[in-house]
């Protein structure tokens, strides 16, 4: 609140005055009052005006200059009416009334939204549960008829894989904890990943090349073995025709972290689409060539990375490779003996 | 004859696991009444008891807990639910291993005769015919000769070994291998397989393994 902004919001209230006192004046001198006693009427008149303006804009300012502040500090803007105190002029009042009734409706239409969503997200998550019984059921029929259902077990797979990736997307979404940090062997995660895999692989006949992955990460195992299945299914799904599958995986230790690489030898991605690759619904080049993309994929393994506390990036060159690392920082504070 | 109990509440899902056993050449029993699963549990006389976590009407990490109390029979969890703190509840709470839904069969398979094997109580030195297999040294002797084995090779002859007489299709052997972390190819697997003949002839037994084509390998 500065005082000549206030000064210029009043304007017409002095003009008022000033048109107020002039009349008077003409009508004192009109009545032939004398003059000391018009003198003594116009002053009274002047002090009186201005010490009730400096009065108001005193007790206002202190109320409006706590406002500003606060929203200029305040990270969470919504949050302003919980600062403010009760003001003691009426449009104050007014004011910290109006805003705390819009923070009480806001907060109440936001409760109802999270609501919402936490049902859905819990709908979700027991839908997917579900689902997985029947394509177990399923799996074990197929083995069960014997060798002739293999192309029906690949396809299998294939709704396994979209159903995880419906779970994902609603946990990587929500803002709910539900994961658990402990320390996870790269290895054996890896393997489960190239175990349900290995069908594919063969049939592609790729090569996996692994090495130094006898090291722990501080992460949630299940949801690393989501993401590294994601970058698995890329890497399939994205491989160059000229040339046989390799994807080589290696991890290395520095002194506050450990890295995980994923490296094949693809496609790889345009230079123009490397930027977006992360971002929700992108497909890029890759995309129109394939018509597979959903473009939902690494934006999953992203959103899930940011939740974990891991860093993530991709390197790549068109036509000759795609590398994936992920940052995993050594924090003893994690661990919980 | 190994017998195993299935506690599944789904039904289609029970019955094909009992299939599937049968077929793996397990017993089987199935639990149909969830009332009073407990007292089912104690009561059988099975090898091994597969465990679904979720249950009508006690969920089977309770379940685990209190029959770990009083019993030692291995158990192996199932769930469809894919979450870690299941799994280190589980595992907590006296599980012998944790496999998630839809499991892959053949790995199953693998990791019920692992948990059996482990809890056999009287393990005796393996041996094939006059061979003696060490797994310590990793290799096989025979009439005091020693053939050292690689890890895929020694991987590839206890399947072998375990399913004597048995046909064992390419397919479980590299299951078998990539569930161990070794990520062969189908060359690499055929290569393993006359190394390991190679060894065995030169302690003698030129033709232990027979190759039947188009349906894997066996064992004589």
């Amino acid at each position: 609140m500065k005082g000549l902004d206030y000064i210029k919001d009043r304007i017409t209230a002095y003009v008022m005055r000033g048109i107020a006192g002039l009349t008077a004046l003409i009508f004192l001198s009109a009545f032939r009052v004398q003059a000391q006693a018009v003198i003594v009427v116009m002053v009274l008149f002047f002090v009186t005006a201005v010490s009730l303006e400096l009065w108001d804009y005193v007790r206002k300012r202190g109320f409006y200059r706590r406002l500003e502040t606060a929203l200029k500090e305040l990270d969470k803007k919504y949050l302003l009416p919980e600062l403010l105190e009760q003001p003691d002029f009426y449009e104050g009042k007014l004011l910290v009334d109006a805003l705390r009734e819009c923070d009480k409706s806001m907060t109440e239409h936001v409760a109802d939204y999270r609501r919402q969503s936490r049902e859905f997200r819990e709908y979700i998550e027991l839908w997917v549960h579900e689902a997985k019984i029947p394509v177990a059921s399923l799996r074990l029929m197929c083995h069960n008829s014997g060798s002739s259902s293999q192309k029906m077990a690949g396809q299998l797979g294939r709704i396994d894989d979209y159903i995880e990736n419906v779970l994902y997307y609603a946990r990587s979404e929500n803002a709910e904890k539900d994961y658990v940090i402990k320390e996870v062997s790269l290895q054996k995660t890896f393997g489960n990943v190239a175990v349900k895999n290995r069908e594919a692989l063969q049939v592609m006949d790729a090569e996996l090349a692994t090495s130094g992955l006898d090291r722990y990460v501080m992460t949630d195992g299940k949801w690393l073995e989501f993401m590294i299945g994601q970058l698995m299914a890329n890497s399939m799904k994205y491989c160059s025709r000229e040339r046989r599958l390799v994807i080589r995986v290696w991890a290395e230790q520095t002194d506050d972290r450990v890295v995980f690489h994923f490296r094949d030898n693809g496609k790889g991605i345009d230079a123009g689409d490397l930027p977006y690759v992360f971002e929700k619904s992108f497909t890029g080049r890759n995309g129109r060539e394939n018509h597979g993309s959903t473009g939902m994929g690494l934006y999953i393994v992203r959103n899930l990375c940011e939740r974990l506390g891991h860093r993530i990036e991709v390197f790549s060159e068109y036509g000759e490779y795609t590398e994936v690392r992920i940052d995993f920082w050594k924090n003893d504070f994690y661990k919980m003996d | 004859m190994n017998t195993i109990l299935i506690i599944e509440d789904d039904r289609t899902l029970s019955e094909e696991l009992s299939i599937l056993l049968e077929k793996a050449g397990y017993g089987t029993e199935r639990v149909t009444d969830f009332k009073d699963v407990l007292s089912q549990m104690e009561e059988s006389a099975a090898d091994l008891i597969l465990l679904d976590i979720s249950l009508p009407e006690e969920n089977g990490e309770v379940l685990l807990q209190k029959f770990r109390k009083e019993n030692d029979t291995p158990v192996i969890m199932l769930t469809s639910r894919t979450e870690d703190l299941d799994e280190v509840l589980s595992m907590s709470y006296g599980a012998d291993d944790y496999i998630t839904k839809p499991y892959n069969p053949t790995i199953l398979l693998l990791r019920i005769s692992a948990v059996l094997k482990r809890s056999a109580k009287n393990v005796q030195t393996q041996m094939y015919q006059d061979v003696k297999i060490s797994l310590v040294s990793g290799s096989l002797i025979r009439n005091g000769m020693e053939q050292v084995l690689t890890k895929n090779e020694m991987l590839i002859f206890q399947i072998l070994f375990e399913h004597q007489g048995e046909i064992v299709s390419r397919d479980e052997l590299m299951t078998a291998l990539w569930d161990n972390d070794e990520f062969l190819n189908d060359n690499a697997l055929s290569v393993n397989i006359s190394r390991l003949r190679g060894k065995l002839s030169a302690l003698g037994i030129p033709d232990a393994i027979e190759t039947r084509k188009k349906q894997g390998y066996l064992l004589k």
